[in-house]
């Protein structure tokens, strides 16, 4: 026995871990330079596991860093910078109270000012890694960009923001790398595949800011400041991998090519190598094979097709997303520099617009609504332009962002841009059309068409059991023998049975565990459709009654 | 020397002072030794040179001036030459004669005013004997001395008696400020031109005309050079290698090897993604059903607000069977007056017995008996666990099916609690004093959506949603905004105009 008694809280995790004030004593910074440090280098706080081992007994909640962290942090030559920086505000403070204005101005020429590089360098070893943390970038940037001048942020982080997301965007363009856009009632998401990345960005609608008073600036500003430096290596790294100058010049407008020479088409399609790889199927090739044109498709989704943007529309949104798919674009001379052509040229072939109607209208253009541009991209093909006219009640706006599983329920108009993008109903549309023309002068919803046309469907389906049914009976009331006929042995008929079969054996052979695990997930399924059906049906009565109200409202007038 | 010093005020050198002993001579008592100062400093001559002499003799000359009335045409340079010699000597016997020239500017006047050639007034010395005395002979009016009477054209030419009067005739001229004439620095600039002169036959560029290099360091730092400057230039930060060529004991000896950064902290603090995208009821122009499951969210959220400020109401609440009736106050203020009279006889006697029971001895009998009872039941219990153990033997089956029970539970909790830490890396943590709070969600009512691009009103704000986004992923603690604390009080005093007008 024996031995000196040890010591509470001298190993373990309260070693590990340390206050926010202690660390901040440690590295003789104010707690506003100590939460930009930490913000800058990447370093955040952290929940212990055991909160009264780590806090010395007490349970008092407490913001804890880890130890090594903030060991860490005591070498980055930043700190420095911030006391210099410290000390450069107090000689100010006195040179203004003394009125030394010579004074004011030389220690003004020789402000302390630190360079994040390093820091970026540090934290993003690799250009992907630095990629996939754009995300929040862009977002910042773009938000920023939007400010007005305030005086809530410098004026100087405002204009190098807009530079940097406008220089992100050509890049974009050039690039043809976006894949969705969502419109919502916060603000524009951007989906773009850069690299192999997928990568979300939001953007504020224009003029949209009240500046809210529980947003902490400078934590944000200290967020953009890092991010800015971030972006610009990134754009840098972008622009040389396309082979082009950076950094580029006017570019505000988005209207002009960043690329002197724009590649050919033949060019771009170029063959997609073919690397055999054992153990992957044919089919799994055929199927990227496909992708890979289907991808190819969207890209040139715009192209040929000339817009003219109105001045009511959100030209920097519509312009970039256009753009983004090879379609030309230009406005009115007195919205914007950069407009390539006038109102009064021939050859656009879209007009767009947002107003119930425009006077003077050209023969040889649609005059759309801009929402028929962002669907279009998001279903991938070009919708027909009859559902976005001027003064038509559009169709609603879906989220590219959801993906159904299989049972889910789907709304009815995305089961037609799907059946669109199969390329079923192509002319069905216009028969439909043609149909209402004559059926009632109303302007009805493509909601009323799509159930029409599942009446329609169902009608056909109901006539033909008719068929069968009556020519069953016939036989037997007759009772003849009918000549044989030799039956058509429908292969792809046979191969389903087969499969049926050897999956029904298989559910028997079944052990009794993994019967009742199978059991419970074909529970499931059956659940979700029986929603998803649930949903339809209510669906549709919303639309009975919906259509019977206008059909009633449009008696009365 | 001595006579160079002025003579201090102290009252020991005052004449008539009294010294308390007899045997102590006053003038003793100021001691007699030079003081040594630094004769290169102006203050200094001011304070102990003594230059009283200097002043009594030019003194002496103008008085000499002023009563020997006019001097003879001719410039007497000799006696000029004299008098500087004069002060030369002066200022000889105290100062190097480098410094004797300075003094010499004192009377340099004295010099230019000689040099002009102009009437003067002279010195008894200078002057002939003839100009000095003369015969008395009587008042003769008519002799020597024929003054000639201005005619009356000349009259006219005569200056007025007024600009005779302002007209400065002190023969003692006006002192120059020499100070007018000197260049400060004068030294240390002729020095620096000196310099310059010489590096420059040597073919040196001096530092100032010489563009700045690498070894002088930064001169100006300027906003160009600000993280956050718009016109700022990138490179490719990840394209070059700079490799270190330098040894890496010295680096880490003096600090400046770089200290790497391991792995775990380019790890993300949170699987939730940095932009979040809105459900697809939050559309602008969003589809019926999914609009309604959002709204339905959004009431889900209000009703459990709504829950708890209840349950706060609920908790202050006060039951209403507890409200003081009359009967009760009365009950409460009698309370304790009353007594109750208990038979305390009863109680003790209870006690008694109780003692007295326990103090009963045990039989020697009883005790044999109750030795037999122990051993009995130690047997018993042995042989009971004996026979539990080959029991047990028999028993294999269910050991094995409750072992493997036992592991299946503790294999389900296993998995069950990765599960939760796999969840809880989706979970904002507790950073703080504050825990997050997600804000409101952004939703438009059904008349509130316009369906069109135009008359969209935009819901919410992106920079809080990305602010709160940063505190999810636990980028940052939930703070409150620092409160403003005011340390002095503040006093209202009502103004005498302004209450005259209440």
């Amino acid at each position: 026995m024996g031995g000196v008694q040890k010591k509470k809280f001298d190993r373990g995790a309260a070693t590990n871990y340390i206050t926010r004030n202690r660390a901040r004593k440690k590295l003789q910074l104010s707690l506003a330079d100590f939460r930009r440090l930490c913000i800058l280098k990447g370093i955040y706080p952290h929940e212990p596991k055991h909160k009264k081992k780590v806090n010395r007994g007490s349970t008092a909640p407490r913001t804890f860093y880890l130890m090594k962290d903030i060991r860490f942090l005591l070498h980055e030559p930043i700190v420095g910078k911030f006391r210099e920086y410290k000390i450069f505000v107090r000689k100010l403070r006195k040179a203004y109270g003394k009125s030394e204005w010579s004074g004011v101005t030389r220690l003004k020429d020789n402000k302390p000012v630190y360079k994040l590089d390093h820091i970026i360098k540090e934290r993003y070893p690799t250009f992907i890694d630095a990629l996939r943390d754009v995300d929040d970038a862009l977002s910042m940037g773009f938000l920023f960009s939007t400010f007005a001048r305030t005086g809530k942020c410098h004026v100087q982080t405002i204009q190098l923001c807009r530079r940097l997301t406008v220089e992100w965007m050509n890049y974009v363009i050039t690039s043809r790398a976006l894949k969705k856009v969502f419109l919502s009632i916060k603000g524009i998401y951007y989906q773009a595949e850069v690299l192999g990345q997928t990568i979300t960005w939001l953007v504020p609608y224009q003029f949209s800011h009240d500046h809210p008073t529980d947003v902490d600036y400078r934590v944000m500003a200290t967020f953009t400041e890092m991010y800015t430096t971030l972006m610009g290596f990134i754009n840098f790294r972008l622009y040389s991998s396309l082979n082009l100058v950076y950094p580029p010049k006017k570019l505000s407008a988005l209207s002009s090519c960043l690329a002197r020479v724009v590649s050919s088409v033949e060019e771009d399609e170029a063959q997609m190598d073919h690397f055999p790889v054992e153990g992957e199927d044919v089919e799994q090739m055929e199927a990227r094979e496909k992708e890979h044109k289907e991808q190819e498709a969207q890209r040139r989704l715009f192209e040929g097709l000339k817009f003219f943007v109105n001045r009511e529309v959100p030209r920097e949104s519509l312009a970039f997303v256009l753009r983004c798919f090879g379609a030309q674009v230009s406005w009115d001379k007195s919205l914007c520099i950069g407009a390539a052509y006038d109102v009064t040229d021939e050859t656009i072939t879209h007009h767009i617009a947002d107003r119930p109607n425009m006077e003077k209208q050209y023969i040889n253009r649609y005059y759309i609504q801009p929402q028929w541009v962002y669907d279009s991209i998001n279903s991938k093909i070009c919708l027909p332009v009859e559902d976005y006219f001027l003064g038509v009640t559009l169709p609603p706006h879906l989220s590219p962002f959801v993906e159904e599983k299989e049972g889910d329920y789907v709304p009815p108009e995305k089961l037609r841009i799907m059946a669109l993008q199969r390329g079923e109903l192509t002319d069905f549309f216009s028969i439909l059309v043609q149909d209402e023309d004559e059926e009632d002068d109303e302007d009805d919803d493509d909601e009323d068409e799509e159930e029409e046309e599942e009446e329609e469907e169902e009608e056909e389906e109901e006539k033909e059991d008719e068929q069968n049914l009556k020519k069953m009976e016939t036989q037997r009331s007759q009772g003849k023998v009918t000549p044989g006929k030799v039956k058509k042995e429908d292969r792809g008929r046979l191969e389903q049975e087969e499969k049926a079969e050897e999956k029904r054996l298989a559910i028997m052979m079944m052990k009794k565990k993994e019967k009742y695990l199978y059991d419970k997930i074909m529970f499931g399924k059956k659940r979700k459709v029986r929603e998803a059906n649930k949903l339809t049906a209510k669906r549709k009565a919303h639309d009975d009654a919906s259509k019977t109200d206008k059909k009633k409202k449009a008696k009365k007038q | 020397m001595a006579p160079n010093r002025r003579v201090k005020r102290v009252a020991a050198s005052q004449p008539g002072f009294m010294t308390l002993n007899t045997s102590i001579k006053p003038e003793n008592l100021v001691s007699n030794r030079r003081k040594r100062i630094n004769k290169n400093k102006k203050k200094n001559w001011n304070k102990h040179i003594d230059v009283n002499d200097v002043e009594d003799f030019l003194e002496d000359v103008r008085l000499q001036e002023r009563t020997t009335g006019v001097a003879s045409t001719t410039p007497n340079t000799r006696a000029i030459m004299s008098n500087t010699r004069a002060i030369m000597s002066y200022t000889r016997a105290t100062i190097s004669t480098t410094r004797a020239i300075t003094l010499c500017s004192l009377c340099w006047p004295l010099l230019d005013s000689t040099r002009n050639n102009q009437q003067r007034r002279g010195l008894i010395s200078d002057k002939s004997d003839e100009s000095l005395f003369f015969l008395d002979a009587g008042d003769k009016k008519a002799g020597t001395q024929t003054v000639v009477e201005p005619t009356g054209r000349r009259k006219a030419s005569r200056p007025l008696k007024v600009d005779l009067i302002l007209k400065n005739n002190s023969l003692v001229p006006v002192p120059k400020d020499i100070l007018a004439y000197q260049l400060p620095n004068a030294k240390k600039l002729r020095n620096v031109a000196k310099k310059a002169e010489q590096l420059a036959a040597i073919g040196k560029v001096p530092k100032k005309h010489r563009p700045p290099t690498k070894v002088d360091g930064p001169t100006k730092t300027t906003a160009a050079d600000a993280p956050n400057n718009p016109t700022r230039d990138f490179y490719d930060i990840w394209g070059q290698e700079t490799k270190e060529t330098r040894d890496p004991w010295y680096l880490r000896q003096t600090g400046k090897a770089p200290v790497k950064r391991g792995w775990k902290w380019n790890e993300k603090s949170s699987l939730i993604p940095a932009v979040e995208i809105i459900a697809p009821g939050g559309s602008y122009n969003p589809d019926f059903f999914s609009h309604q499951a959002l709204l339905l969210k959004a009431h889900e959220v209000e009703v459990k607000k709504e829950k708890e400020e209840n349950k706060i109401i609920k908790q202050l609440a006060y039951d209403k069977d507890d409200r003081a009736t009359e009967e009760s106050v009365f009950q409460e203020q009698v309370e304790g007056l009353e007594e109750e009279d208990y038979d305390a006889n009863d109680f003790n006697s209870a006690c008694t017995l109780g003692i007295l029971n326990l103090v009963e001895k045990k039989t020697e009998k009883q005790r044999k008996k109750e030795r037999v009872q122990k051993i009995k039941e130690q047997r018993r219990l042995a042989s009971r666990y004996k026979t539990g153990q080959q029991q047990q033997l028999f028993q294999l089956r269910s050991i094995k099916v409750s072992l493997r029970q036992r592991e299946q539970r503790t294999k389900e909790r296993q998995t069950q609690r990765r599960a939760n830490q796999e969840a809880e890396k989706y979970r904002p943590r507790r950073l703080g004093k504050l825990k997050f709070t997600a804000q409101d969600l952004e939703v438009q009512l059904t008349n509130e959506l316009t369906g069109s691009l135009r008359t969209l009103k935009p819901e919410g704000s992106v920079l809080k949603d990305r602010f709160k986004s940063l505190q999810k992923r636990n980028l940052i603690e939930p703070r409150e905004r620092a409160k403003f604390k005011r340390r002095l009080k503040i006093k209202y005093v009502e103004k005498r105009s302004f209450r005259e007008i209440t």
